[in-house]
């Protein structure tokens, strides 16, 4: 008891010293840079050290917590970031469940958010609460619609599911046996494994002994390839599907010639400087790309740090708008930039044209994804 | 049939970190959660290495070289003199710099494998003494309780360091033997043999160290009577290092073989050791034999609740973990006085 | 060792008492000020301290001062959370549920009752298991609770259910974290004190004795089953109140809260602050959270925003506390806390607990006919007879290794005979429990003494008189025992003043000499109001004047009427107190007599100087 008093007025000092300057716009942001949404969590926080210093000339502070992948940890960030960092938009989290948590405090304190995880349930329906809340990522929706397309013209009739034993797994379980029944593509196989298994020899065996067309695998980053590889060394013949998860290089760099072939739908972003020039997203990803791997690395920038970017993009557009009617750091200015973001039309990401409106927090169309095919180590847009 | 084998592979290697934790216990009461980070830190610098990059364990066993230094280095000046110091110095500063130096002059990803994989243990095992030295030995009297907890600490560290070194994502390493071999109706690969061969080997090994060194027989003698054995000159201090030099060296060598056939992240050790874990206390965290033997049925019983009902299969495994449990628990000595 | 006290730091309390006394009620009246006077993210950061110091609360219990390490805990938070979440956001509930839908408070009726139900299933699965099989069990069915509410539809599987209401208390919603804070610490407090009531009470007793003190205490009459049972499924309620409230703070509930890492950071907490301290808890929880928190702050700005330092660092810093203070942090701040328990009075005037009917002089209590025990080829007893009466001292003695240990064992009820029987007042006593045999009026003390070091002296006796009252949990915990305990702790300081020890009723047992500890030893055994009195070489390592007392108080003992059985090595203190001797070597009876007749008996003297001579 005693002791955290004395912990807690030295907490309490060192936030008020790092607390930010008045008048700057606080951009407060949870991501999942550790725990098991690392590889979606850690890129997007790179991505954040590119974001724009000023917007519109006013300085731009960040403010970015770690939130281990923990719904606990997540909640507890976005209450410190609103109620100690008074942020005037929160960007987070990186996984569903989290930004499901953060929903409640977001709406409760009447600060935007912008979420980098996947799921429509984030954003829809728009109701009292959603209405704080938009989202950059593709919802798993439009990408399980691309792939059951690609499916149906491919020939494919039957198809095995294998996917993440958490979220992600489950929502896209969810959304592809919800479209796929409905193009009439039979599922013959639902398996789940554990992002941190090391054999799911049991699992694909099941799918190699239902004989599907087609296998989705329903994981993000390198985890995503074991199923495949297996499936490979037990001879599977047939086509492999991934999701958008796995897009990034170390996915390629474990997968190897194992996963030569495999489709995956994917934002723009991935595959930049195939785009037809004509292609609004094209510049707008390329830059992205280089500023990225500029920062970091030849071959580093993956499509999930493009979430972020867009984030920013949005922000970077709604902010002018808000500026005119209320001063940051003031209720006024949080309503009005949500007002702003919610009017944003035509904004060009890396991952698509954004049109928000009062019913879409999302806003992005058929635009905002490309079909993939994994061909000689690299990602080829298909035609 | 396929199971089987796939249950048996990964079998080997629980047994290998099943062996390991049941020998740090014995000797040391360390509930030895961070083995299963050696296994990561084993398969992820092998991995740097052939990917033709300085792993950061390095830079963990130089900076741990250092603290030790730091512990050790006045203690040493005192009782044994310049002589000594420089000896500790040695060991744990200028040896680390040595390997960087190797590292940073040669091209190590044109080495042969057998190369790569030493170079690996050269990186990866010292740091367990190391980490007795600095995390364990000043608690080393204190109840189980304690060293478990410690324990969670420097796993937690060791994962934070691990994300660090090696990024989120995960790495495969090429494999020993790309051949494969069809016996019969089953199809066996080169790597699985690989993996069961060498665990093997190490089993046995191990015995014959236990059975023949006098370091075995000092390890031996200080896990079935602590006091009994400082008497007799066995330093505890020492049978710890010694034996955390043991575990760290199953640990990294049991990556190395798994890092071919499954993807091995930073975070991977803890659910691989947990099941070293239920195989140590199924040989009630004293007998080797039962403990392989527990290893090899998590193997197999992950393999087929992984193909019955894949969503279900950590449940399945753990329950079914409690039935063994109640019976080894009552056909263990039945007057107790816990700790 | 566990002592829900302080004794393990002297706590000199007299000198500065005004202050020290008026702590906690300073403390308290700050907690009630908090949430006006901190920032609403540290009230957010204290409820969650309160959220977890319940949980960890249930670990010092269960852990600290029973013994037994659990890392499932989070699972039973999960349960709490998961119960009321499905109960009052869920449209579809059966019609048998309806009526328990949409008040949380109905829900947290429920969810407690759930959580009993699966913590005694869990419970009498788990808890026989022994030593490591414990910790590895709650492993077992962490996981297995964990994964199953992921992977259950009505649960909102892995994505989680959103939605929960808040709780409202007489019409008062409360929303905001300023509002809940005092609901969490209100709950919390209510723990914590009625954990310390439990512990220093008949039945707290007990638990405290379950941690090294099995056989003792089982000897004593208590059931040590019943009691870890009960340490289990209180620690799994307070794990369950805690996801309540966490549930309805945080509006949302998915699986990762729930998992093994959580179960393992609660088990963290407790030791940290201090495993065997109620308060130890509140501060490990404390600690926890806010260097978790101070770590994210100041990081960033010391190492930039590259990497993620925090854990590591955290890692290495749990590492650097547990070296510095292995018993956890409260025993080093509890100088400062009044230690109010360690100096209660004894009312002296307390009614005399009810006695036991003592039987007749010279009425045979207890018989061994023929007893046989083997162990495989060995036989360690060879029909043994022997017999001991009311009012009567009789010395079971031999040289090392005759088996005088083995037969104390048949005897006493813990081993159980090849063949022959036990008589003890006419019933046999093989078969039957330590803790019958010692209802039927037979006590013992121990050759290597077994008690509670950190217990007081008055509170170890006190566990001799356990079968002589009856109050159980609930009463201890809210202090309607109090009648029963006086009588109870006035019993054991009479026996405490009876053998001698009167001037140590308060110190810590394990500060005396060994020689008083087995005179300890018996005031215990006699706290139990036997007929018949065990006692395994109760002279060894006393000195002639304290050998010389004991001798006076058994002569007493005899002259009032009671039984003893004694197994001795001392020839000097034995021939000059007992009435009859039986005289064993290799297992088997040599002589049998009066100590003077047994002094000259030529198989005597061979047996005990034969060998030397």
């Amino acid at each position: 008891m005693k002791k955290h008093k004395t912990i807690m007025a030295a907490a309490f000092g060192l936030a008020f010293a790092s607390g930010a300057a008045w008048a700057d716009i606080t951009v407060g942001v949870s991501v999942s840079a550790t725990g098991p949404a690392a590889s979606l969590g850690i890129p997007e926080k790179n991505t954040l050290t590119l974001m724009p210093k000023t917007i519109a000339g006013q300085k731009v502070n960040y403010i970015v917590l770690d939130d281990a992948s923990d719904t606990t940890t997540a909640v507890k960030n976005i209450r410190k970031l609103i109620s100690e960092d008074k942020v005037d938009v929160v960007i987070g989290s990186t996984i569903t469940p989290n930004s499901l948590a953060m929903i409640d405090v977001a709406a409760e304190s009447k600060t935007p958010m912008i979420s980098m995880a996947a799921s429509s349930k984030i954003v829809d329906p728009v109701d009292d609460k959603r209405r704080w809340v938009f989202k950059t990522p593709q919802n798993d929706q439009q990408m399980a619609t691309a792939i059951v397309s690609h499916m149906v013209d491919a020939g494919v009739k039957t198809v095995g599911f294998i996917g993440f034993d958490d979220a992600y797994g489950e929502g896209w379980w969810q959304q592809f046996s919800a479209i796929a029944e409905a193009r009439k593509l039979k599922i013959v196989a639902n398996e789940r494994y554990k992002r941190s298994d090391t054999s799911v020899t049991g699992q694909v065996l099941k799918l190699y002994a239902a004989k599907p067309d087609a296998v989705l695998i329903a994981g993000s980053g390198t985890p995503a390839a074991l199923p495949q590889k297996t499936l490979k060394q037990r001879g599977y013949a047939g086509k492999v599907y991934q999701t958008h998860g796995v897009a990034n290089n170390d996915f390629l760099r474990v997968c190897g010639a194992d996963c030569e072939g495999t489709f995956l739908p994917a934002g723009p972003v991935l595959v930049a400087d195939q785009l037809p020039a004509d292609n609004p997203v094209r510049k707008t990803a390329q830059d992205y790309v280089s500023k990225y791997e500029a920062a970091f690395g030849k071959g580093s920038v993956s499509t999930f740090g493009a979430h972020a970017w867009d984030a920013g993009t949005l922000l970077v557009n709604a902010v002018p708008g808000a500026l005119k009617s209320a001063q940051p750091g003031t209720p006024e200015f949080r309503a009005a930039l949500r007002d702003s973001l919610e009017g944003l039309k035509e904004v060009a990401g890396a991952h698509g044209i954004f049109n928000m409106s009062p019913t879409d927090h999302l806003g992005l169309d058929q635009r905002s994804r490309v079909m993939v095919q994994i061909k000689g180590g690299s990602w080829q847009m298909v035609k | 049939m396929l199971l089987g084998q796939d249950g048996v592979t990964n079998g080997a290697i629980y047994a290998l970190l099943a062996l390991a934790l049941v020998l740090v216990f014995a000797v040391t009461r360390v509930i030895f959660i961070p083995q299963g980070e050696f296994v990561a830190y084993g398969a992820l610098t092998l991995a740097m290495i052939e990917a033709g990059r300085l792993p950061g364990t390095l830079w963990l066993l130089l900076g741990a070289g250092v603290l030790v230094v730091a512990l050790d280095g006045l203690d040493a000046l005192r009782r044994g003199g310049m002589a000594r110091l420089l000896q500790v110095v040695a060991a744990n500063i200028l040896y680390p710099l040595a390997l960087l130096l190797l590292m940073r002059t040669t091209s190590t990803d044109t080495w042969p494998l057998a190369a790569k994989v030493l170079l690996t243990l050269a990186v990866v095992v010292p740091l367990g003494p190391m980490i007795y030295r600095i995390a364990y030995q000043p608690v080393a009297e204190a109840s189980v309780l304690i060293l478990l907890i410690v324990s969670v600490a420097v796993h937690v560290a060791m994962v934070g360091l691990g994300l660090l070194f090696f990024g989120a994502e995960g790495s495969r390493t090429s494999s020993f033997s790309d051949a494969s071999f069809t016996v019969g109706p089953m199809m066996v690969s080169g790597q699985s043999l690989w993996v069961i061969g060498t665990s093997l080997g190490l089993i046995i090994a191990l015995a014959l160290f236990f059975n023949r060194t006098i370091y075995g027989k000092a390890l031996r003698a200080t896990a079935i009577n602590r006091a009994g054995a400082r008497l007799m000159g066995i330093s505890p201090a020492l049978a710890g290092r010694l034996t955390f030099m043991l575990a760290a060296l199953i640990g990294a060598l049991s990556g190395v073989l798994v890092a071919p056939i499954a993807t091995i992240y930073y975070d991977t050790g803890f659910l691989i050791g947990l099941k070293g874990f239920v195989a140590a206390i199924i040989g009630g965290l004293a007998s080797y034999p039962i403990a392989a033997l527990g290893a090899i049925l998590v193997g197999v019983l992950e393999a087929f609740s992984s193909f019955w009902a894949s969503a279900y299969k950590e449940v399945i495994v753990f329950t079914l973990i409690i039935p063994v449990l109640v019976w080894r628990s009552l056909t263990s000595h039945h007057v107790e006085e816990d700790e | 060792m566990s002592n829900p006290r302080s004794s393990a730091v002297p706590a000199p309390v007299t000198g500065k008492v005004p202050l020290v006394r008026a702590l906690p009620w300073l403390l308290l009246v700050l907690l009630v000020f908090v949430p006006v006077t901190l920032s609403p993210f540290y009230v957010t950061l204290l409820n969650y301290i309160g959220l977890y110091a319940m949980v960890a609360l249930g670990l010092v219990l269960l852990t600290g001062v029973g013994g037994l390490t659990s890392f499932g805990q989070g699972a039973f938070v999960g349960l709490g959370a998961y119960t009321t979440a499905v109960l009052t956001t869920s449209e579809h509930l059966p019609a048998w549920l309806a009526w328990a839908g949409g008040s949380p408070w109905l829900a947290l009726i429920i969810g407690l009752l759930l959580t009993a139900v699966v913590a005694v299933v869990l419970g009498s699965l788990t808890l026989k298991l022994s030593g490591h099989y414990l910790p590895l069990g709650t492993i077992a069915w962490g996981i297995s609770l964990y994964f199953l509410f992921g992977t259950m539809e009505v649960l909102g599987g892995h994505t989680g259910l959103s939605g929960i209401p808040p709780i409202s208390l007489f019409g008062w919603v409360l929303n905001e974290g300023e509002e809940i804070f005092y609901l969490i610490w209100a709950f919390l407090l209510v723990a914590i004190l009625t954990t310390r009531n439990l512990l220093d009470s008949r039945e707290g007793r007990a638990i405290r004795a379950l941690k090294g003190g099995r056989v003792m205490a089982e000897s004593m009459g208590v059931d040590t089953s019943r009691s870890r049972m009960i340490i289990f499924v209180i620690a799994a309620l307070h794990a369950a109140a805690s996801g309540w409230l966490y549930a309805h703070m945080q509006r949302f509930v998915n699986p990762t809260p729930f998992g093994l890492h959580i179960g393992i950071e609660f088990l963290f907490m407790a030791v940290v602050g201090g495993a065997g301290h109620v308060w130890g808890a509140v501060i490990g929880a404390a600690v926890i959270t806010i260097l978790k928190q101070w770590l994210q702050d100041i990081l960033p700005v010391l190492f930039g925003a590259s990497g993620n330092f925090e854990v590591i660092v955290f890692g290495v810093m749990m590492v650097l506390i547990l070296q510095r203070a292995p018993n956890g942090i409260w025993p080093i701040l509890a100088r400062w806390w009044p230690d109010t328990a360690s100096k209660r009075k004894v009312d002296a005037g307390a009614a005399p607990l009810p006695r036991r009917q003592m039987p007749a002089a010279g009425e045979v209590l207890l018989q061994a006919i023929d007893v046989t025990r083997k162990f495989g080829g060995l036989v360690a007893n060879n029909t043994m007879n022997l017999s001991v009466a009311a009012g009567e001292i009789l010395a079971l003695i031999g040289p090392n290794g005759a088996g005088k240990s083995t037969m104390f064992n048949q005897v006493s009820g813990v081993d159980t005979p090849t063949s022959g029987e036990v008589l003890f007042r006419g019933q046999d006593v093989a078969g039957k429990t330590a803790r019958e045999v010692a209802r039927m009026g037979m006590s013992r003390t121990f050759q290597h003494v077994r008690l509670l070091p950190e217990m007081s002296v008055l509170e170890n006796v006190a566990i001799g008189a356990h079968m002589r009252g009856s109050k159980s949990v609930l009463p201890a915990a809210w202090r309607l025992d109090r009648a029963e305990e006086a009588r109870l702790l006035a019993e054991a300081a009479r026996q405490i003043e009876r053998v001698g020890l009167a001037e140590h009723m308060f110190d810590a047992a394990g500060s005396l000499a060994l020689g008083q500890q087995r005179i300890l030893e018996i005031a215990r055994a006699l706290c139990s109001d036997p007929c018949l009195l065990l006692l395994d070489e109760p002279a060894a390592g006393l000195r002639y004047r304290e050998k010389q007392i004991l001798a006076e108080l058994l002569r007493k003992l005899r002259g009032e009427g009671m039984a003893i059985l004694l197994v001795e090595h001392d020839m000097d203190f034995v021939m000059g107190l007992v009435d009859r001797v039986v005289v064993m070597e290799f297992g088997e009876k040599i002589a049998e007599g009066l100590p003077e007749e047994v002094q000259k008996n030529p198989a005597v003297l061979e047996a005990y100087l034969g060998g030397v001579a």
